[in-house]
């Protein structure tokens, strides 16, 4: 008896909910529009911020005239860094959990303007409209300066950054001698790749609206990946008091990463309803949701050496990525290429070039998708050269341990998604030729690439509590941003206590909520899903021992560890007829409810000897108009391995959204910038291509079973970004495979395509 | 004094069965004391123009007091709290807005407010009958249409106009017609299916 | 703040235009988002309120395309099929809900260089009919407009419908845009073609005309002589040169380069007439 686990294992055996596709939990709200965002709470008396932008990009403030504005009917006041209230002094003060090195930005803090679009006032009025046109009355003078936002005109300038935030690692040291493994191979490529500017554009503007309780404490609706973050941010920047503030964010209109750092939205409605003493929202426009972090535009080279089999003897990759003048944004970026491939000779470089312009900030897969796509195209490049398979050519240097780090991988099925993958597209009929395949003018390309991504955790809270009426209440302060969070929660929970998923509530957006880490990376299920887990099994564990404890031993002499919970019921393990109610063992208990609350935290050590990641083998087929150079996507196949899969339906929504991001990002996201100016010039969402319905064609999702004991106690690493690394190479490498052109800078355009076609066709 | 209007308004509101709640001070905050109602006509002449209009929406009358260039979207969000119509760029460049006037899907942050005086207006709110959902709104869920919900409302009221316009007959019939709605979750494939799966339910009823 | 006008006359909206200029508004697809953020300075008129600015129909040897008359309204209505390429595009314009409230009217008015419904009424002969409190006017499509954003309506016009002449029997069209995404896209190149065929099976009369490809669409007469008389059939699209598109001004944008607009213009005119022939 003694050799046996005090608890069994729901997990291994799947319980009720647990890997099943259940429909979100949150569906029926969603779908009639009782879901309610930030800028959708209404109090009495709510007044409305609007906000008045820099039409410079670099200099100073010398003028701001408010009397216009503050004559306009319904205009309160008009905030400027002239009349602003205190606010903290430090930099660390301005700090948020997801804050690179470097000094904050702060909002109207003094005369100075570092990028475009700059907020420069905040206009509270008793009507939106009214706001807005007080926004217009403002009127500011500037000393302009010299700006530079052009990253090719710096890149020659860029610096090795540090560690300059938690998450990120430096390049690893150099393997072997790279620059003569590279020109002694027999086959090499040497290019280089260029990326743009993008920005996150969830459908939902950043808002906050601030309610002045009668107390002058604050509650604060926010469109935030993290309550928490928001809250601990606030109360530093204003000096108040944890029990002062509290912010709320049940639900969230999208966000990818736009909503990790607490953006100027939420400043200026505290400010403004600190000062006035009046509930206030500002929200901002579409334009203004341009004028804060993006993934930053990075120019890359990647040079690759093999053998004539295939074998890698040399590989090069180097990164200039932008960041601002007052922060280092990083991200992991060239890291990837050393950990997907077994290579003796190996130099991987990653710097930053300061410019005039926001701090980036991440953006699903930060790194990763920009990093792995270079190297996925350089290694078709390679395959291609080599006249071999591109799937050949990656498995002829697949990898079992991580070369940067020399560890083992938790788990690795990327084998197992290549395999099936290719299975699902037909990839075995594939024509090793470009241009080989056509459908009239439409010339037909299908493409291979790879993905990678991390499977972190971060330390979470979760609280558990279970009524006599068999209804269980779940929470932890963590976001559903669409990701799934509160129905794969509840999934958790249900399947540890044996519930049906209708008794379980999850809470979560809530900074009075047990605490979690800000909603990012693919984290969140192995982190609060750990914490809602350990809960759980604590309600669990208290349950057997009152259910032994029962009068009439309804279950006899069972020790905890002989019962199992099922159907509402604790029963016998080895006999799951002989049962007992939840609410009779908690009855005869003498408790009405069971609260537990419980912290996970890494495997550290187990972690520490590990790599963890999730991978995945993104199959594409393209179509592309040969006269026009247009290219349709119309097949995608994404075989991912990340661990255990909670919930297939939503985890595969995650993908599929991932994969139709990568379509973006491989044909039609680009935020351009005008370098004159210093100012982005599509910045709303008719310029700012995001694919229509009628741009996606099928989409195949397959999970690959990955086995996986160190990642955390549910086995699960998380889908939130993987679903969209593979997928702009897969496209890049199919519209070579179509069409003979190599387009190296993305977004893959028309004309680019069909400058390419007509260079071929003139050569 | 902007103390009397509110209470005028709010009684008023209150006997065409406006919800109280949806008089805030947004609608009725900047009146101040010089608002009177008005007829858009009687607006024209002064300022702050006022116009007090009569708004069917979701099968109720609803009278408001509101400044006569208020688009449908606000006059919904902010005058009627009716937050379900999703404002995502106000520039009738992503289709979170969308509702339906006289049974047509049309942008709300596009149009008047004034504009649909005498018309029906249908919101995502009053797209169900009682606790029912609508085949569309099930079939959104069944198919897991959507992510983070936000552009939703808007893609449900798209394609319940998609199906009765006759456009949803196959799948890139659908994905046509439904390219005014985006989704930058990106839940394309799930809202065809969605649509041709309800297609089918509201066919047979 | 300027003043709003809801007519439900004609009358009192001529009155109102001939009493100082006013911002006309129908469908507002234009109007609204160029004005966001920004309030009316200027005064309104509100012309959705006159039904007798509504309808399409066929009169007299003429196509009346209302001033109210919306791409929707022009998609659905049972038309002959010489006006298959404007319905064509007006399935191209935004979504299905700019097109149930933008109008055809209105996209003329705006006269964007970019407008999708243009190049099919220059390609159609199609007129601009003018009302003000002096009386009527009419002026052809390839008149009106003027330049970017700029048309010959003066400040106490309406424009009060679009008449389009009814073609030689046989007629039929056609219409391509080109846009850097599939729906809801603001085009960076446009064809349309309208073909009255000859009774001996060659060209009788073709009309081309090009969008998105200069400050105005504009017609291509020197194509339309070349291909006058040629066999109706699948090589006369080939015929078409890069010389016939001389008279084009592409501009470089985020949309797209010059060079390539003027590659793609000619493709598109191919694909218009031998869509065109197709349909024989």
């Amino acid at each position: 008896m003694i050799a046996k686990p005090a608890i069994p294992d729901v997990l291994r055996e799947p319980g009720p909910g647990i890997g099943k596709p259940l429909s979100r939990v949150d569906g029926p709200l969603k779908v009639t529009g009782q879901a309610r965002y930030a800028a959708e709470f209404n109090v009495p008396g709510l007044v409305h911020g609007y906000i008045v932008s820099s039409t410079i990009t670099k200099g100073r403030i010398t003028r701001i005239d408010t009397a216009a504005a503050l004559r306009r009917p319904g205009v309160l006041h008009v905030f400027t860094h002239e009349n602003r209230p205190h606010v903290a002094w430090f930099d660390r003060k301005w700090k948020d959990e997801d804050a690179p090195s470097g000094s904050p930005f702060r909002p109207l803090y003094d005369d100075r303007i570092v990028h475009a679009m700059q907020p420069v006032a905040l206009v509270v009025a008793e009507t939106f409209e009214a706001a807005r046109e007080g926004a217009r009355l403002v009127q500011v003078e500037y000393e302009a300066e010299p700006h530079e936002t052009d990253l090719a005109a710096r890149r020659h300038e860029a610096f090795t950054p540090g560690k300059e935030k938690g998450g990120f690692e430096p390049p690893p040291k150099p393997r072997g001698d790279p620059d003569r493994a590279l020109a002694e191979a027999a086959v090499k490529v040497d290019v280089e790749y260029v990326q743009p500017t993008e920005h996150h554009n969830p459908m939902e503007m950043h808002g906050s609206t601030v309610v002045y309780n009668d107390d002058g404490t604050l509650t604060v609706h926010d469109k935030t990946q993290g309550a928490p973050n928001s809250h601990s941010w606030v109360c530093s920047v204003f000096g108040l008091s944890k029990s002062a503030v509290r912010v709320i964010s049940p639900f969230v209109g999208g966000a990818f990463g736009s909503g990790l750092r607490p953006q100027h939205q939420l400043f200026m409605a505290v400010m403004a309803a600190l000062q006035l003493k009046r509930s206030v929202r500002v929200e901002l426009s579409r334009p203004q949701m341009f004028t804060f972090g993006h993934r930053p535009p990075t120019i890359q080279r990647v040079a690759l050496g093999a053998a004539p089999d295939g074998t890698l003897q040399a590989m090069i990759h180097e990164a200039v990525q932008e960041s601002s003048q007052f922060e280092n944004y990083v991200e992991i970026v060239v890291n990837w290429s050393g950990q997907q491939y077994r290579c003796d000779n190996v130099r991987l470089d990653y710097k930053l070039a300061r410019l005039d312009v926001f701090t980036p900030l991440d953006m699903r897969a930060p790194g990763a998708a920009t990093g792995v796509p270079a190297i996925e195209m350089a290694m078709d490049e390679l395959a291609h050269a080599l006249r071999m398979d591109p799937v050949e050519l990656r498995l002829r240097n697949y990898t079992d341990r991580d070369p940067n780090q020399d560890k083992p991988f938790s788990s690795k099925e990327l084998r197992a998604c290549f395999a099936q993958g290719a299975e699902r597209f037909g990839w075995s009929r594939r024509n090793p030729q470009p241009r080989s395949m056509r459908e009239g003018r439409q010339l037909i390309g299908w493409g291979v690439a790879s993905g990678v991504w991390d499977a972190m955790q971060g330390q979470a809270d979760a609280r558990a509590t279970l009524g006599i009426d068999g209804h269980l209440v779940v929470a932890s302060a963590t976001a559903d941003i669409g990701t799934g969070t509160y129905t794969v929660m509840s999934q958790i929970a249900a399947g540890t206590l044996g519930l049906p998923i209708g008794n379980v509530t999850f809470k979560l957006g809530d900074s009075a909520l047990p605490m979690a880490p800000i909603e990012g990376g693919s984290w969140t299920v192995s982190s609060v899903g750990s914490a809602v887990l350990a809960a759980c099994e604590r309600v669990r564990g208290r349950l057997y021992k009152l259910a032994a404890k029962m009068e009439g031993a309804p279950l006899g002499k069972a020790k905890p560890a002989d019962m199992v919970l099922t159907d509402g019921h604790v029963a016998l393990a080895a006999d799951p007829a002989r049962r007992v109610p939840i609410a009779e063992v908690m009855r005869s208990g003498g408790v009405l409810a069971i609260e537990e609350e419980a912290r996970s935290v890494p495997y550290y050590v187990k972690r520490a000897q590990h790599t963890l990641a999730t991978h995945s083998a993104v199959f594409a087929e393209v179509r592309v108009d040969e006269d026009l150079g247009t290219v349709q996507v119309s097949r995608i196949v994404s075989a991912v391995a990340a661990g255990r899969i909670i919930n297939p339906k939503t985890a595969g929504s995650q993908v599929m959204g991932g994969v139709v991001m990568g379509i973006g990002m491989a044909l039609e996201e680009e935020t351009f910038m005008d370098h004159g100016l210093g100012r982005y010039m599509n910045h709303d969402l008719a310029e700012y291509h995001v694919p229509v319905n009628a741009d996606i064609g099928s989409i195949d999702v397959i999970f690959v079973d990955e086995h996986d004991e160190v990642v955390n106690p549910l086995g699960a690493k998380g889908v939130g970004e993987i679903g969209i690394v593979g997928v702009p190479a897969a496209i890049a490498n199919a519209v070579f495979h179509a069409t003979g052109v190599r387009v190296r800078e993305l977004p893959i355009t028309l004309d680019k395509v069909l400058a390419g076609l007509s260079r071929r066709s003139a050569a | 004094m902007s103390g009397t209007l509110n209470r005028r308004e709010v009684l008023s509101g209150s006997v065409l069965g406006v919800a109280a709640a949806g008089l805030g001070g947004a609608a009725l905050g900047a009146a101040g004391p010089d608002a009177v109602a008005a007829t858009p006509a009687a607006a024209a002449q002064g300022s702050p123009a006022r116009a007090e209009i009569v708004l069917r929406v979701n099968g109720r009358d609803r009278l408001l007091a509101i400044d006569p260039r208020t688009t449908l979207l606000d006059a919904l969000r902010e005058h009627m709290a009716l937050t379900g119509s999703k404002k995502g760029c106000d520039h009738g460049q992503c289709g979170a807005c969308t509702v339906h006037v006289d049974g047509r899907r049309v942008l709300s942050c596009l149009t008047l407010a004034v504009a649909v005086q005498g018309k029906a207006v249908t919101t995502i709110e009053g797209l169900s009958a009682g606790d029912r959902l609508h085949p569309m709104q099930q079939a959104f869920i069944a198919h897991d249409a959507f992510q983070c919900g936000y552009c939703t409302p808007g893609q449900i009221m798209s394609a319940v106009a998609c199906v009765h316009e006759g456009h949803a007959g196959s799948p890139a019939e659908i994905r046509e017609y439904m390219s005014g709605n985006l989704c930058r979750c990106a839940a394309y494939p799930n809202i065809v299916a969605a649509i041709e799966d309800a297609r089918n339910q509201m066919e047979r009823s | 703040m300027g003043r709003y006008h809801r007519p439900l006359a004609l009358a009192d909206a001529l009155a109102t235009l001939a009493g100082g200029p006013a911002t006309v508004v129908a469908g507002g697809t234009d109007v609204f988002p160029a004005r966001l953020g920004r309030p009316f300075a200027e005064d309104v008129l509100d012309i959705t309120g006159i039904t007798a600015l509504k309808g399409i129909g066929l009169d007299g040897g003429w196509l009346r395309i209302g001033a109210l008359a919306t791409w929707s309204e022009l998609a659905q209505a049972p038309l002959p099929p010489w006006l298959d390429g404007i319905r064509r595009a007006a399935r191209e314009v935004g979504g299905v809900q700019i097109q149930n409230a933008g109008t055809v009217v209105g996209n003329l008015c705006n006269a964007s260089p970019a407008a999708d419904g243009v190049p099919s009424l220059l390609a159609l002969d199609a007129e601009v009919e003018l009302a003000s409190s002096a009386g009527l006017r009419r002026i052809p499509v390839a008149e009106f407009v003027l330049g970017n954003r700029r048309t010959a309506r003066r400040p106490e016009e309406l424009a009060t419908a679009l008449l389009i002449p009814e073609p030689g029997p046989g007629a039929r069209s056609s219409f391509e845009k080109l846009g850097a995404r599939r729906y809801l896209v603001i085009s960076i190149a446009m064809a349309a073609a309208v073909l009255e065929p000859a009774a001996d099976g060659t060209v009788g009369r073709i009309r081309v005309a090009v969008g998105a490809c200069g400050p105005v669409a504009r017609r291509l007469p020197a194509l339309e002589a070349a291909l006058r008389g040629l066999p109706l059939g699948p090589d006369l699209a080939g015929t078409v040169t890069p010389a016939h598109l001389d008279g084009l001004s592409p501009i470089d944008d985020v949309r797209g380069t010059a060079e390539y607009r003027r590659e793609a213009a000619l493709v598109l005119v191919r694909r218009a007439i031998r869509t065109l022939t197709e349909q024989a």
